[in-house]
Protein backbone atom coordinates (compact mmCIF):
# COMPACT_ATOMS: atom_id res chain seq x y z
CA UNK A 1 0.00 0.00 0.00
CA UNK A 2 1.32 3.45 -0.90
CA UNK A 3 1.73 5.98 1.02
CA UNK A 4 -0.37 9.33 -0.46
CA UNK A 5 2.17 12.79 0.55
CA UNK A 6 -0.25 14.47 2.74
CA UNK A 7 -0.37 18.15 2.59
CA UNK A 8 -1.47 18.71 6.30
CA UNK A 9 0.90 20.05 8.72
CA UNK A 10 1.26 17.96 11.75
CA UNK A 11 0.00 20.48 14.14
CA UNK A 12 -3.17 19.92 12.26
CA UNK A 13 -3.85 16.61 12.15
CA UNK A 14 -2.85 16.59 15.88
CA UNK A 15 -6.03 18.65 16.44
CA UNK A 16 -8.05 16.70 14.32
CA UNK A 17 -7.32 13.21 16.16
CA UNK A 18 -7.87 15.22 19.47
CA UNK A 19 -10.95 16.42 18.28
CA UNK A 20 -12.14 13.23 17.76
CA UNK A 21 -10.58 11.45 21.03
CA UNK A 22 -12.20 14.44 23.16
CA UNK A 23 -15.49 14.27 21.59
CA UNK A 24 -15.61 10.40 21.54
CA UNK A 25 -14.54 10.07 25.32
CA UNK A 26 -17.35 12.98 26.16
CA UNK A 27 -19.70 10.96 24.37
CA UNK A 28 -19.10 7.71 26.86
CA UNK A 29 -15.90 5.74 24.55
CA UNK A 30 -13.88 3.45 26.56
CA UNK A 31 -10.27 4.53 26.77
CA UNK A 32 -8.78 1.81 24.71
CA UNK A 33 -10.86 2.89 21.89
CA UNK A 34 -10.34 6.54 22.16
CA UNK A 35 -6.29 5.84 22.00
CA UNK A 36 -6.59 3.21 19.27
CA UNK A 37 -8.43 6.30 17.17
CA UNK A 38 -6.22 9.31 18.05
CA UNK A 39 -3.16 6.68 17.27
CA UNK A 40 -4.68 5.17 13.94
CA UNK A 41 -5.37 8.85 12.77
CA UNK A 42 -1.77 10.03 13.63
CA UNK A 43 -0.18 7.06 11.79
CA UNK A 44 -2.11 7.15 8.53
CA UNK A 45 -1.39 10.75 8.10
CA UNK A 46 2.39 10.30 8.17
CA UNK A 47 3.30 7.32 10.47
CA UNK A 48 6.00 8.00 12.94
CA UNK A 49 5.92 7.08 16.06
CA UNK A 50 2.62 8.10 18.53
CA UNK A 51 2.79 8.50 22.15
CA UNK A 52 -0.26 9.01 24.20
CA UNK A 53 -2.10 8.86 27.64
CA UNK A 54 -5.70 9.46 28.23
CA UNK A 55 -8.00 9.72 31.51
CA UNK A 56 -11.51 10.66 31.70
CA UNK A 57 -10.50 14.19 32.06
CA UNK A 58 -7.12 14.73 29.99
CA UNK A 59 -5.52 13.36 26.71
CA UNK A 60 -1.59 14.22 26.12
CA UNK A 61 -0.43 13.38 22.58
CA UNK A 62 2.88 13.03 21.49
CA UNK A 63 4.14 12.57 17.92
CA UNK A 64 7.74 12.04 16.48
CA UNK A 65 6.97 12.57 12.60
CA UNK A 66 9.07 10.30 10.28
CA UNK A 67 10.97 13.80 9.69
CA UNK A 68 11.81 13.68 13.22
CA UNK A 69 9.97 16.80 14.79
CA UNK A 70 8.49 16.10 17.95
CA UNK A 71 4.95 17.98 19.09
CA UNK A 72 2.80 17.55 21.98
CA UNK A 73 -0.32 18.70 22.59
CA UNK A 74 -2.95 18.23 25.69
CA UNK A 75 -6.31 18.32 26.12
CA UNK A 76 -8.55 19.15 28.98
CA UNK A 77 -12.32 16.86 28.38
CA UNK A 78 -15.02 18.28 30.56
CA UNK A 79 -17.63 16.46 31.58
CA UNK A 80 -20.73 15.69 28.79
CA UNK A 81 -23.75 13.44 29.36
CA UNK A 82 -23.53 10.17 27.48
CA UNK A 83 -24.82 9.73 24.20
CA UNK A 84 -24.32 6.77 22.30
CA UNK A 85 -26.18 8.07 18.81
CA UNK A 86 -23.14 10.10 18.52
CA UNK A 87 -20.59 7.68 19.74
CA UNK A 88 -21.46 5.67 16.69
CA UNK A 89 -21.27 8.55 13.94
CA UNK A 90 -17.78 9.06 15.59
CA UNK A 91 -16.86 5.52 15.10
CA UNK A 92 -17.64 5.42 11.57
CA UNK A 93 -16.09 8.75 10.78
CA UNK A 94 -12.85 7.54 12.63
CA UNK A 95 -13.14 4.38 9.91
CA UNK A 96 -14.04 6.73 7.47
CA UNK A 97 -10.51 8.92 8.23
CA UNK A 98 -8.29 6.11 7.76
CA UNK A 99 -9.77 4.83 5.00
CA UNK A 100 -10.06 8.10 2.97
CA UNK A 101 -7.76 10.21 4.55
CA UNK A 102 -9.88 13.53 3.87
CA UNK A 103 -7.94 16.64 4.21
CA UNK A 104 -8.27 18.52 8.10
CA UNK A 105 -10.34 20.78 6.95
CA UNK A 106 -13.62 18.11 6.06
CA UNK A 107 -12.64 16.19 9.24
CA UNK A 108 -13.41 19.24 11.61
CA UNK A 109 -16.56 19.99 9.12
CA UNK A 110 -17.86 16.57 9.76
CA UNK A 111 -16.81 16.02 13.53
CA UNK A 112 -19.13 19.73 14.15
CA UNK A 113 -21.95 18.34 12.18
CA UNK A 114 -21.67 15.11 14.48
CA UNK A 115 -21.53 17.16 17.63
CA UNK A 116 -23.85 20.24 16.47
CA UNK A 117 -25.83 21.10 19.94
CA UNK A 118 -28.73 20.13 20.01
CA UNK A 119 -31.49 22.45 19.85
CA UNK A 120 -33.26 23.60 23.61
CA UNK A 121 -36.67 21.85 23.25
CA UNK A 122 -38.82 19.21 24.92
CA UNK A 123 -37.81 16.13 22.87
CA UNK A 124 -41.21 13.60 22.74
CA UNK A 125 -38.97 10.49 22.55
CA UNK A 126 -36.43 10.97 25.63
CA UNK A 127 -40.38 11.73 27.67
CA UNK A 128 -41.53 8.25 26.19
CA UNK A 129 -38.21 6.32 27.03
CA UNK A 130 -38.45 7.71 30.45
CA UNK A 131 -42.02 6.67 30.86
CA UNK A 132 -41.51 3.48 29.28
CA UNK A 133 -38.46 2.55 31.18
CA UNK A 134 -39.99 3.51 34.35
CA UNK A 135 -43.73 2.35 34.10
CA UNK A 136 -42.09 -0.95 32.31
CA UNK A 137 -39.58 -1.42 35.49
CA UNK A 138 -42.67 -0.70 37.88
CA UNK A 139 -44.09 -3.32 36.50
CA UNK A 140 -41.31 -5.78 36.01
CA UNK A 141 -40.52 -5.56 39.78
CA UNK A 142 -43.86 -6.88 40.67
CA UNK A 143 -45.86 -3.48 40.55
CA UNK A 144 -49.49 -3.21 39.68
CA UNK A 145 -50.69 -0.86 36.91
CA UNK A 146 -51.83 2.16 38.74
CA UNK A 147 -47.86 1.75 40.45
CA UNK A 148 -47.53 1.56 36.64
CA UNK A 149 -49.14 4.73 35.71
CA UNK A 150 -48.01 7.23 39.28
CA UNK A 151 -44.31 5.96 38.00
CA UNK A 152 -45.36 7.01 34.51
CA UNK A 153 -45.90 10.46 35.52
CA UNK A 154 -43.22 11.39 37.97
CA UNK A 155 -40.69 9.85 35.31
CA UNK A 156 -43.03 12.78 32.38
CA UNK A 157 -41.97 15.09 35.68
CA UNK A 158 -38.12 13.94 36.25
CA UNK A 159 -37.99 14.32 32.24
CA UNK A 160 -39.29 18.19 33.14
CA UNK A 161 -36.83 18.53 35.80
CA UNK A 162 -33.74 17.47 33.89
CA UNK A 163 -35.06 19.77 30.96
CA UNK A 164 -34.90 23.36 33.37
CA UNK A 165 -31.77 22.42 35.65
CA UNK A 166 -29.88 20.00 32.86
CA UNK A 167 -26.36 18.73 34.32
CA UNK A 168 -24.53 20.64 32.86
CA UNK A 169 -22.16 21.95 36.04
CA UNK A 170 -19.11 19.89 37.10
CA UNK A 171 -20.16 17.60 39.89
CA UNK A 172 -22.89 14.96 38.44
CA UNK A 173 -22.85 13.01 41.79
CA UNK A 174 -24.68 15.92 43.72
CA UNK A 175 -26.87 16.38 40.43
CA UNK A 176 -27.91 13.34 41.16
CA UNK A 177 -28.62 13.43 44.46
CA UNK A 178 -31.08 16.57 44.34
CA UNK A 179 -32.87 14.61 41.70
CA UNK A 180 -33.48 11.77 43.34
CA UNK A 181 -34.69 13.76 46.65
CA UNK A 182 -36.71 15.34 44.12
CA UNK A 183 -37.61 12.12 42.78
CA UNK A 184 -38.25 10.09 46.43
CA UNK A 185 -40.53 13.47 47.08
CA UNK A 186 -42.73 12.82 43.77
CA UNK A 187 -42.97 9.30 44.49
CA UNK A 188 -44.19 9.66 47.70
CA UNK A 189 -46.91 12.45 46.65
CA UNK A 190 -47.90 10.07 44.10
CA UNK A 191 -48.71 7.67 46.21
CA UNK A 192 -50.48 10.02 48.96
CA UNK A 193 -52.56 11.34 46.50
CA UNK A 194 -53.68 7.76 45.42
CA UNK A 195 -52.89 7.10 42.26
CA UNK A 196 -50.01 4.44 43.03
CA UNK A 197 -50.40 1.74 45.80
CA UNK A 198 -47.19 0.69 46.70
CA UNK A 199 -44.33 3.09 47.36
CA UNK A 200 -41.56 0.76 46.87
CA UNK A 201 -42.29 -0.02 43.39
CA UNK A 202 -43.02 3.28 42.54
CA UNK A 203 -39.76 4.48 43.54
CA UNK A 204 -37.79 1.65 42.13
CA UNK A 205 -39.08 2.41 38.85
CA UNK A 206 -38.00 5.45 39.41
CA UNK A 207 -34.65 4.58 40.45
CA UNK A 208 -33.68 2.49 37.51
CA UNK A 209 -34.40 5.86 35.61
CA UNK A 210 -30.91 7.13 37.47
CA UNK A 211 -28.79 4.18 37.71
CA UNK A 212 -25.41 4.75 36.42
CA UNK A 213 -25.45 1.91 33.53
CA UNK A 214 -23.27 3.20 31.30
CA UNK A 215 -20.40 4.52 34.03
CA UNK A 216 -20.62 0.67 35.68
CA UNK A 217 -19.98 -0.46 32.39
CA UNK A 218 -17.42 1.43 31.44
CA UNK A 219 -15.50 1.33 34.36
CA UNK A 220 -15.18 -2.44 34.07
CA UNK A 221 -14.05 -2.43 30.18
CA UNK A 222 -11.52 -0.30 30.81
CA UNK A 223 -10.21 -1.76 33.86
CA UNK A 224 -10.23 -5.28 31.71
CA UNK A 225 -8.41 -3.52 28.87
CA UNK A 226 -5.68 -2.73 31.35
CA UNK A 227 -6.51 0.99 31.83
CA UNK A 228 -6.78 0.56 35.56
CA UNK A 229 -6.70 4.42 36.25
CA UNK A 230 -9.24 5.44 34.62
CA UNK A 231 -11.54 2.18 35.39
CA UNK A 232 -10.81 3.03 39.23
CA UNK A 233 -12.67 6.90 38.20
CA UNK A 234 -15.42 5.41 36.83
CA UNK A 235 -16.10 2.93 39.29
CA UNK A 236 -15.47 5.56 41.89
CA UNK A 237 -18.07 8.10 40.00
CA UNK A 238 -20.72 5.31 39.47
CA UNK A 239 -20.63 4.20 43.36
CA UNK A 240 -20.54 7.75 44.28
CA UNK A 241 -23.53 8.18 42.32
CA UNK A 242 -25.59 4.86 43.52
CA UNK A 243 -25.18 6.13 46.94
CA UNK A 244 -26.30 9.38 46.30
CA UNK A 245 -28.97 8.16 44.77
CA UNK A 246 -29.47 5.72 47.72
CA UNK A 247 -29.33 8.89 50.05
CA UNK A 248 -31.65 10.98 48.00
CA UNK A 249 -34.16 8.76 48.29
CA UNK A 250 -33.54 7.78 51.96
CA UNK A 251 -34.08 11.68 52.51
CA UNK A 252 -37.50 11.87 50.75
CA UNK A 253 -38.76 8.53 52.78
CA UNK A 254 -37.76 9.94 56.09
CA UNK A 255 -39.49 13.10 55.31
CA UNK A 256 -42.79 10.98 54.20
CA UNK A 257 -41.88 8.39 56.15
CA UNK A 258 -44.73 8.77 59.05
CA UNK A 259 -47.26 9.62 56.33
CA UNK A 260 -46.79 5.97 54.13
CA UNK A 261 -46.34 3.47 56.92
CA UNK B 1 -45.02 -26.94 32.49
CA UNK B 2 -44.14 -24.68 29.87
CA UNK B 3 -47.35 -23.24 30.12
CA UNK B 4 -46.78 -22.40 34.25
CA UNK B 5 -43.48 -21.00 33.38
CA UNK B 6 -44.85 -18.60 31.02
CA UNK B 7 -47.59 -17.81 33.26
CA UNK B 8 -45.47 -16.77 35.58
CA UNK B 9 -43.08 -15.20 33.56
CA UNK B 10 -44.55 -13.58 31.02
CA UNK B 11 -45.22 -9.69 32.40
CA UNK B 12 -41.59 -9.84 33.34
CA UNK B 13 -40.42 -10.57 30.22
CA UNK B 14 -42.67 -8.69 28.30
CA UNK B 15 -42.16 -5.02 30.61
CA UNK B 16 -38.20 -6.04 30.58
CA UNK B 17 -38.81 -5.69 26.70
CA UNK B 18 -40.60 -2.46 26.94
CA UNK B 19 -38.07 -0.95 29.62
CA UNK B 20 -35.35 -1.89 27.53
CA UNK B 21 -36.57 0.23 24.44
CA UNK B 22 -37.31 3.19 26.87
CA UNK B 23 -33.84 2.69 28.02
CA UNK B 24 -32.03 2.83 24.12
CA UNK B 25 -34.82 5.75 23.77
CA UNK B 26 -33.43 7.31 26.69
CA UNK B 27 -29.60 7.55 25.96
CA UNK B 28 -30.16 7.98 22.06
CA UNK B 29 -29.41 4.73 20.20
CA UNK B 30 -29.84 4.95 16.88
CA UNK B 31 -33.53 4.05 16.33
CA UNK B 32 -32.65 1.30 13.70
CA UNK B 33 -30.30 -0.87 16.48
CA UNK B 34 -32.90 -0.34 19.09
CA UNK B 35 -34.52 -3.48 17.85
CA UNK B 36 -31.34 -5.36 18.89
CA UNK B 37 -31.23 -4.13 22.69
CA UNK B 38 -34.45 -5.30 22.68
CA UNK B 39 -33.83 -8.80 21.84
CA UNK B 40 -30.71 -8.63 23.80
CA UNK B 41 -33.04 -7.69 27.11
CA UNK B 42 -35.65 -10.06 26.73
CA UNK B 43 -32.58 -12.77 25.94
CA UNK B 44 -31.32 -11.80 29.36
CA UNK B 45 -34.37 -11.68 30.93
CA UNK B 46 -35.66 -15.34 29.96
CA UNK B 47 -32.27 -17.04 31.03
CA UNK B 48 -32.71 -15.24 34.06
CA UNK B 49 -35.77 -16.57 34.55
CA UNK B 50 -34.63 -19.76 33.43
CA UNK B 51 -31.99 -19.66 35.57
CA UNK B 52 -34.32 -18.97 38.47
CA UNK B 53 -36.73 -21.41 37.49
CA UNK B 54 -33.53 -24.15 38.01
CA UNK B 55 -32.95 -22.91 41.15
CA UNK B 56 -29.63 -21.88 40.39
CA UNK B 57 -27.75 -19.51 43.21
CA UNK B 58 -27.84 -15.87 43.08
CA UNK B 59 -24.51 -16.00 41.13
CA UNK B 60 -25.42 -18.04 38.70
CA UNK B 61 -28.99 -16.69 38.25
CA UNK B 62 -26.86 -13.59 36.71
CA UNK B 63 -23.99 -14.85 35.59
CA UNK B 64 -25.26 -16.91 32.67
CA UNK B 65 -27.64 -13.77 31.37
CA UNK B 66 -24.80 -11.87 31.53
CA UNK B 67 -22.29 -13.81 29.95
CA UNK B 68 -24.29 -14.90 27.03
CA UNK B 69 -25.76 -11.44 26.55
CA UNK B 70 -22.08 -10.25 26.15
CA UNK B 71 -21.12 -12.86 23.62
CA UNK B 72 -24.60 -11.50 21.95
CA UNK B 73 -23.49 -8.17 22.29
CA UNK B 74 -19.47 -8.65 20.86
CA UNK B 75 -20.88 -10.89 17.76
CA UNK B 76 -23.38 -8.25 16.61
CA UNK B 77 -21.06 -5.46 17.35
CA UNK B 78 -18.60 -6.73 14.72
CA UNK B 79 -21.36 -7.86 11.79
CA UNK B 80 -23.01 -4.69 12.11
CA UNK B 81 -19.84 -2.53 13.13
CA UNK B 82 -20.87 -0.51 16.03
CA UNK B 83 -19.47 -0.65 19.33
CA UNK B 84 -20.21 -3.36 21.17
CA UNK B 85 -21.54 -0.56 24.31
CA UNK B 86 -24.46 -0.15 22.07
CA UNK B 87 -25.70 -3.59 22.28
CA UNK B 88 -24.17 -4.61 25.57
CA UNK B 89 -25.70 -1.55 28.12
CA UNK B 90 -29.84 -1.67 26.78
CA UNK B 91 -29.34 -6.18 27.25
CA UNK B 92 -27.88 -5.60 30.84
CA UNK B 93 -30.29 -3.21 32.18
CA UNK B 94 -32.87 -6.04 33.21
CA UNK B 95 -30.27 -7.50 35.34
CA UNK B 96 -29.57 -4.45 37.14
CA UNK B 97 -30.00 -4.75 40.78
CA UNK B 98 -32.45 -1.40 41.31
CA UNK B 99 -34.82 -3.50 43.48
CA UNK B 100 -32.50 -5.03 46.03
CA UNK B 101 -30.53 -1.02 46.11
CA UNK B 102 -33.90 0.20 47.20
CA UNK B 103 -34.61 -2.12 49.62
CA UNK B 104 -30.71 -1.78 51.65
CA UNK B 105 -31.64 1.52 51.20
CA UNK B 106 -35.08 1.23 52.79
CA UNK B 107 -33.86 -1.21 55.56
CA UNK B 108 -31.31 1.52 56.57
CA UNK B 109 -33.33 4.33 56.97
CA UNK B 110 -36.11 2.14 59.17
CA UNK B 111 -32.78 1.17 61.08
CA UNK B 112 -32.97 -2.61 60.73
CA UNK B 113 -29.57 -3.78 60.58
CA UNK B 114 -29.48 -7.27 59.81
CA UNK B 115 -31.86 -6.73 56.93
CA UNK B 116 -29.82 -4.20 55.35
CA UNK B 117 -27.27 -6.40 55.31
CA UNK B 118 -28.38 -8.89 53.37
CA UNK B 119 -29.95 -6.97 50.73
CA UNK B 120 -26.52 -5.11 50.27
CA UNK B 121 -24.59 -8.61 50.32
CA UNK B 122 -27.24 -9.84 47.59
CA UNK B 123 -26.75 -6.37 45.50
CA UNK B 124 -22.40 -7.50 45.58
CA UNK B 125 -23.36 -11.03 44.50
CA UNK B 126 -25.38 -9.55 41.50
CA UNK B 127 -23.01 -7.00 40.67
CA UNK B 128 -20.25 -9.54 40.64
CA UNK B 129 -22.08 -11.86 38.79
CA UNK B 130 -22.82 -9.19 35.86
CA UNK B 131 -18.90 -8.20 36.35
CA UNK B 132 -17.56 -11.38 35.74
CA UNK B 133 -19.69 -12.75 33.01
CA UNK B 134 -19.05 -9.20 30.84
CA UNK B 135 -15.37 -9.38 31.93
CA UNK B 136 -14.77 -12.97 30.95
CA UNK B 137 -16.27 -13.32 27.43
CA UNK B 138 -15.23 -9.50 26.38
CA UNK B 139 -11.61 -10.26 27.75
CA UNK B 140 -11.71 -13.22 24.93
CA UNK B 141 -12.68 -10.69 22.04
CA UNK B 142 -10.24 -8.35 23.08
CA UNK B 143 -7.38 -9.93 22.69
CA UNK B 144 -8.59 -11.57 19.31
CA UNK B 145 -9.54 -8.61 18.42
CA UNK B 146 -6.17 -6.47 19.80
CA UNK B 147 -3.25 -9.19 19.17
CA UNK B 148 -1.84 -7.43 16.35
CA UNK B 149 -1.80 -3.90 17.43
CA UNK B 150 1.95 -2.23 19.06
CA UNK B 151 1.49 0.67 19.83
CA UNK B 152 5.23 1.47 21.55
CA UNK B 153 7.92 -0.48 19.44
CA UNK B 154 10.95 2.44 19.59
CA UNK B 155 13.11 -0.12 21.33
CA UNK B 156 12.48 -3.61 19.98
CA UNK B 157 13.34 -3.62 16.36
CA UNK B 158 14.41 -7.17 16.34
CA UNK B 159 10.82 -7.85 16.89
CA UNK B 160 9.19 -5.74 14.09
CA UNK B 161 10.80 -8.41 11.36
CA UNK B 162 8.36 -10.90 13.12
CA UNK B 163 5.55 -8.73 13.08
CA UNK B 164 2.68 -11.52 11.89
CA UNK B 165 0.70 -10.18 8.73
CA UNK B 166 -2.84 -8.41 10.12
CA UNK B 167 -6.21 -10.48 10.62
CA UNK B 168 -8.71 -9.81 8.21
CA UNK B 169 -10.57 -7.76 10.76
CA UNK B 170 -7.84 -5.07 10.83
CA UNK B 171 -7.45 -4.47 6.97
CA UNK B 172 -10.10 -2.03 6.99
CA UNK B 173 -7.55 0.20 8.61
CA UNK B 174 -4.94 0.97 6.62
CA UNK B 175 -3.81 2.82 8.92
CA UNK B 176 -2.15 -0.59 10.54
CA UNK B 177 -0.08 -1.33 7.23
CA UNK B 178 1.77 2.00 7.28
CA UNK B 179 2.25 1.65 10.71
CA UNK B 180 4.22 -1.06 10.69
CA UNK B 181 6.52 0.68 7.69
CA UNK B 182 6.78 3.55 9.59
CA UNK B 183 7.90 1.79 12.58
CA UNK B 184 10.57 0.16 10.78
CA UNK B 185 11.90 3.52 8.98
CA UNK B 186 11.95 4.90 12.29
CA UNK B 187 13.79 2.49 14.42
CA UNK B 188 16.42 2.64 11.41
CA UNK B 189 16.75 6.02 11.54
CA UNK B 190 17.35 5.99 15.97
CA UNK B 191 20.03 3.03 15.15
CA UNK B 192 21.50 5.39 12.82
CA UNK B 193 21.72 8.12 15.24
CA UNK B 194 22.35 6.27 18.47
CA UNK B 195 25.73 4.64 16.41
CA UNK B 196 26.60 8.16 15.02
CA UNK B 197 26.79 9.55 18.18
CA UNK B 198 29.25 7.15 19.41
Amino acid sequence: MEKETVCETPTQVMECALDMGETMLRCGAEILRVEDTITRICTAYGGGIVDIFTILSLIILSWKTDAGENHTLTRRINPHPTDLNKLEDLNALSRYICQKKPPCSEIQQRIRAIMAPEERRIYKSKMTGYVLLASAFTLFFGGNLRDGLAAGIVAVLMYLWDYCFASHGRNRVVYSLVISVVAGILCSLSVLIGIGQNIDKVMIGSIMLMIPGINLMNALRDMMCGDIITGILRLAEALMMAIAIAVGFGIAIMLFGGLLR
Amino acid sequence: MIGTFWETYFVMILTAAIGTIGYCLNVNIKRNKIVYGCIGGVVSTFLYCVCVEADLSLLMQNLIPATVVTLYAEVLARIVKAPATVFLIPSIIPLVPGGRLYYTMRAIVDGKGADAKTYAMETLVIALGIAVGIVGISLMFYHVSHRNIQYKVRFDQDRIGKVTSPTRSMCRFSGIFSLHESVQKSAQNETQNSSSEK
